[in-house]
Formats: C-alpha cells, sequence, structure tokens
C-alpha cells in the first residue's frame, strides 16, 4: 500500500500513508497478539474433559438444576457484575475527586500484582501439567515472584522500564485477566460481554456515566489519572524531551510534534469542509466505505483497508506537497493546545479509546479483556469462529477509530467491536459452518 | 555519519523528521548547525527515553535492589541501557563514563544468576529419578501443585 502511494504521489504521500498505517499498526498488533495469546491458552488448557471450573458455584449459587448456565442465571450475573464495576468506578471517582493518587496507585499495583502472581502462577501450573514439563519446585519458587514484580513494575511506571517491556506487561496481564474470564460458563460469558458493552456505551456517553465524570475531572484539573492504559508509541519522538515524564499539555513547542493518523484525518477533514472542496473528501469517503461494506464477505477486514487510499489521495490533490507539513503543523497548533487529555479509567483495568497529549492513540486494558475474552470463548466452539470473530473485531476497532478521528473525543471502544464480534459469531456458528461443512464434504 | 548510540531506530525516523544534528556520539565531533547542544540518549528507547542526568540515578537504584533477591531488575538495567554497553570502553570524558560500571556489575550479576538456575533446572530436568531418586517426585513442580491442591484454587 505505501509503495503504491509513493509511486503515484511522489514524496508527499510518504508522510500521511506511513504515518496513517503505522499508527494503526501499533495498535492493531497489541490487540492481535493479546487475542492470539488467549486463543493459545484457551486451545491448550481447555478440554471437554475439564469442566469449567467456575460453573459449580455458579450452579450452587444459582439453585437451578441445570448445571448453572442457563440464561436466567446469565443474565443475573451480567447483572451483578455490572453493578460491581458501576459501584467500583464510582467509587475511583470518589478518590479521585479526593485527590487520594497514592490510594489509586496503591490499588493498581495491588490489582496488576495479584493479576500476575495468582492468576499467573495458576495458568503457569496449569500449563506445566498439561506439558509435562518437570520444573522443580525450587526454580518455580524463585522466578513466579520474581516475573510478577517485575512485571508489575513495568506495567505501573513506563518511565523506568523499555517501553517494549511496559507494553508487554499490561498485554501480560490482559491475557491472564482474559483466560480467567473465559472459564466462566458459556452463556454467562456472553451475557456478560454484551452488559459490559452496554455499560461502556452509557458510562462514557451519557453526562451522569462514572467514566466521563472521571474524563471530565481529569480535563479540569490538567492531571492524569492513574490508570492501567496501553498507549501506542508514539511516531514522532520529540527529540530532547522525554514524552513519558514530562506530560506537560501547556508546552507549545509539543504542539508541533503530534502527528497522528486521527489528527491528520481530522485535519484534513476540517480544512477541506471549510475550504468548501469538502463535498468531495466526505463523500468519496463514505462512498469508498459503503462500497467497501458491500463487496467485503462477512469476514474480510475491508472497511479499514479501503478508505485509506481515497483519503489520501484527495489530500494529496488539495494540499500542495512541500508545504504539507508545514500547513498541517501549523493549522494544528490550537487544536493541540485545547485538546484535553482523554483516559479512562475502570477497577484495575480501563475502557475507551483517546488521544494522548502527544497524538498516540491510547486504548484501556479494559478493552484488550473483553475483545480477548471474546475471541477465547469462540476458540472454545472452533477455529472458524475464532477467524470471523477476529475480523469483526478488528473491523470494529477500525469504525471506532475512524469515529475517533471525527469526533475527536474519546469513545468507548467496546460496543461497536463486541456487536460485530457477536453477530458474526453468531451467524457463523449457524449459517456459516453448515455452508463450510457441505462444501468440504461434497466437493 | 552519525553514530548509534541514540538507540533510535532508523525506520521510525526516516523521512519524518529532519535528522537531528544532536544525536553524535562525541559532542565535539558534532558541528551544530543549531544553537542546543547535542544531546546523547543512554537507553534503548532513545529521546523516548530517560534523559542522561536521570540515568546514573535509575542504574544505581536498579543496580541495589538487585541484590533483594531481584535478579531480573538487573537484566532490565542491561537491557535498558544497551547503548552504555555497546559503547567502547569509556574514558573519563565519555558521557556515559558514571552510568557504566553499575551496567556492567549489573550483567556479571545476572550471568551468574542465570547460569547457576539453568544448571539446576537442566540437572533437575535431565537427572530425573536417576539422579534423585524418589525426591525427584517430590520436587517436581506438577507433583507438587497436585499435591497442595493449588492448581485448582481460582476457580
Amino acid at each position: 500500500m505505501a509503495d503504491d502511494a509513493a509511486a503515484v504521489h511522489g514524496e508527499a504521500s510518504s508522510t500521511v500513508l506511513d504515518v496513517l498505517g503505522e499508527d494503526i499498526i501499533r495498535i492493531v498488533s497489541p490487540v492481535s497478539t493479546c487475542m492470539l495469546l488467549v486463543v493459545l491458552l484457551v486451545s491448550l488448557l481447555s478440554s471437554p474433559s475439564f469442566p469449567s471450573p467456575l460453573s459449580a458455584p455458579f450452579a450452587a449459587a444459582a439453585g437451578t438444576g441445570g448445571g448453572g448456565d442457563d440464561i436466567t442465571t446469565a443474565l443475573i450475573t451480567a447483572v451483578i457484575f455490572v453493578v460491581a464495576v458501576t459501584a467500583a468506578t464510582f467509587l475511583i471517582v470518589l478518590l479521585f475527586y479526593l485527590r487520594c493518587t497514592p490510594c489509586l496507585r496503591a490499588y493498581l499495583g495491588f490489582s496488576s500484582l495479584s493479576v500476575l502472581l495468582l492468576l499467573g502462577g495458576q495458568v503457569s501450573l496449569l500449563l506445566l501439567s498439561r506439558l509435562r514439563f518437570a520444573l522443580d519446585a525450587v526454580s518455580f519458587a524463585l522466578l513466579l515472584p520474581n516475573v510478577a514484580a517485575v512485571l508489575t513494575l513495568a506495567a505501573l511506571s513506563p518511565a523506568s522500564v523499555p517501553i517494549a517491556l511496559h507494553q508487554a506487561a499490561l498485554v501480560a496481564i490482559a491475557v491472564l485477566t482474559a483466560f480467567w474470564f473465559t472459564l466462566l460458563p458459556e452463556w454467562t460469558t456472553w451475557a456478560l460481554l454484551v452488559a459490559m458493552a452496554v455499560y461502556d456505551l452509557a458510562a462514557v456517553l451519557l453526562p451522569g456515566g462514572p467514566l466521563r465524570v472521571l474524563l471530565e475531572l481529569a480535563i479540569e484539573r490538567n492531571e492524569e489519572i492513574p490508570a492501567l492504559v496501553y498507549e501506542a508509541r508514539p511516531i514522532d519522538p520529540h527529540h530532547g524531551q522525554n514524552w513519558r515524564l514530562w506530560r506537560d499539555r501547556n508546552q507549545p513547542d509539543r504542539a508541533l510534534d503530534a502527528n497522528s493518523t486521527v489528527e491528520v484525518i481530522g485535519e484534513v477533514l476540517e480544512r477541506n469542509l471549510d475550504a468548501n472542496s469538502s463535498g468531495n473528501l466526505v463523500i468519496s469517503a463514505t462512498q469508498s466505505e459503503e462500497q467497501a461494506n458491500m463487496d467485503g464477505t462477512a469476514g474480510s477486514l475491508r472497511p479499514g483497508e479501503t478508505p485509506v487510499p481515497n483519503l489520501s489521495s484527495d489530500s494529496a490533490n488539495v494540499l500542495a506537497p512541500p508545504e504539507t507539513r508545514v500547513a498541517v503543523a501549523e493549522m494544528r497548533v490550537p487544536l493541540i493546545q485545547t485538546r484535553p487529555q482523554r483516559t479512562r479509567d475502570e477497577d484495575g483495568g480501563d475502557d475507551g479509546i483517546g488521544l494522548s497529549t502527544t497524538g498516540a492513540i491510547k486504548l484501556g486494558l479494559g478493552d484488550f479483556i473483553f475483545y480477548s475474552v471474546l475471541v477465547g470463548r469462540a476458540a472454545m466452539y472452533d477455529y472458524m469462529t475464532v477467524y470471523s470473530c477476529y475480523l469483526a473485531i478488528i473491523a470494529g476497532l477500525g469504525i471506532t477509530l475512524l469515529l475517533l478521528a471525527f469526533y475527536r473525543k474519546a469513545l468507548p471502544a467496546l460496543p461497536v467491536s463486541i456487536t460485530l464480534g457477536v453477530v458474526f459469531y453468531v451467524l457463523t456458528r449457524t449459517l456459516l459452518e453448515t455452508f463450510v461443512m457441505q462444501c468440504s464434504t461434497n466437493l | 555519519m552519525e553514530a548509534r548510540v541514540a538507540g533510535v531506530p532508523q525506520d521510525e525516523e526516516s523521512g519524518l523528521l529532519p535528522r537531528p544534528p544532536a544525536a553524535s556520539r562525541r559532542p565535539s565531533s558534532a558541528a551544530p548547525r543549531r544553537a542546543p547542544p547535542p544531546v546523547v540518549w543512554a537507553t534503548v528507547d532513545g529521546p523516548l527515553g530517560l534523559p542522561l542526568e536521570e540515568a546514573e540515578g535509575h542504574a544505581r537504584r536498579f543496580f541495589l535492589w538487585g541484590f533483594a533477591c531481584l535478579p531480573f531488575l538487573w537484566a532490565i538495567n542491561c537491557c535498558y541501557f544497551w547503548p552504555v554497553l555497546r559503547s567502547p570502553v569509556a574514558s573519563s570524558s565519555s558521557p556515559f563514563y558514571r552510568i557504566r560500571p553499575y551496567i556492567l556489575r549489573s550483567a556479571v550479576g545476572f550471568t551468574i544468576f542465570s547460569l547457576v538456575l539453568l544448571t539446576w533446572a537442566t540437572t533437575f530436568i535431565i537427572g530425573g529419578e536417576r539422579l534423585f531418586g524418589p525426591a525427584w517426585n517430590d520436587l517436581v513442580m506438577y507433583n507438587v501443585a497436585d499435591k497442595l491442591g493449588i492448581t485448582g484454587f481460582m476457580g
């Protein structure tokens, strides 16, 4: 894609297209890695002979005779979970309001350490048993607390470890939590996913939602919420300043830094809309997306791919190549200085997608977790559902990124992807499977 | 020709930024085309990592905490300050002069730890029951886990 664009448009297109693709890849890769690891763990560790370890307590609690895996139990469990999460988020808002940042950081540290130690220990024990790897108890007792402590440190203080380790620690925490969620009974998992998607939508967009309140508090106070958030590495490191240590928004010379995808798209769209030559750009973007949706098959990742060349080609026609970067940079200064910080917080995890002060895309850890839960649960059925759910989730993520570029405020990342994922899971399981089986047996 | 001490990967900056004349190993050899003094990056993240002033304190802290049964902090020290390890033996004028001893000692410490651990683990795995006798079964982790019943305690 980059080669074609460069050949056609000369030297200007490498800026827009490279940045665009690079930004998207930097957020899609960790999400894909997390999902891949969860699918691997689920394939290795789940088998029909092992009943779900969490279904027994559910059966006991529900009191029904059906093994605890019916719809009413599932709905009740999902509602209880959402209520608990809402309460926890309001508690976090309260703590943030009272400026108890040490409490929040201590809570984050405690939760990540417990996830890594307990869940990590259990997963590694299951792996050792399943693979019959004869590690001795002494080495295990030495390695596990060490690795857990180091990964917690890496997850909590990104400034003191290599960026790669920090991101790896966040992905590890997400993988372990997602694997634990896949141990729930089936109907409960699906009900939980749908309930969390609805909760995310409400909490981020409704005026009274806890996440929105938290965000507004953070904007008003110009502070950063201590949270477990995955931030993609920015493409233009501003030499001479450390973007992690000095996240001060009021430095005017940082305004020329951020060259992320979403700002460039937004920039191009705004200029074109103002200049009244816009109709073409906006219409071509929507037309290409509709076209992509129509000719794509159920799982193909068209929506993310097709609009991009149209945008870049139009932008190259509208903006003169040598002045592109300067013009865009100049126009971005007022936008960045007033741009609020976008982070999301939830208990131990995060929901929502936004832009950091350097323009890199931020995605909460809760999104990683629930995407992986969906794909992991799909893996328990068959790999066909895994592929279609994976593509549906990535398409949903692409759509959310596009919406982020249009609306330029923090958005919930769960609803679109979870909806598409659930829809495609149901369609694959009911329609695609019979089709594929018929094809493969009769051709 | 600018040296790679900064550790910033070529692909991240090519075509997007004018190459900073500051990323030079020997400050005296860089012809300054602009007023700001040349900047040297001690960490593997380059401009995104720690600045030079804080690097020494950080290296010393991680080195000392590594003695608290946390040898992986030494490994992080070595990986994070890879450009320091890779630079030639420090003369007293090199910008990495004060950081380098800590990194070297962290590297030595981590090598010793990993050698000891690997030797022990490999002996255990390969030796098996022939070497250890019935005690082997008591030491293997999956047996210990089954005995203590901790495999399923979280679920």
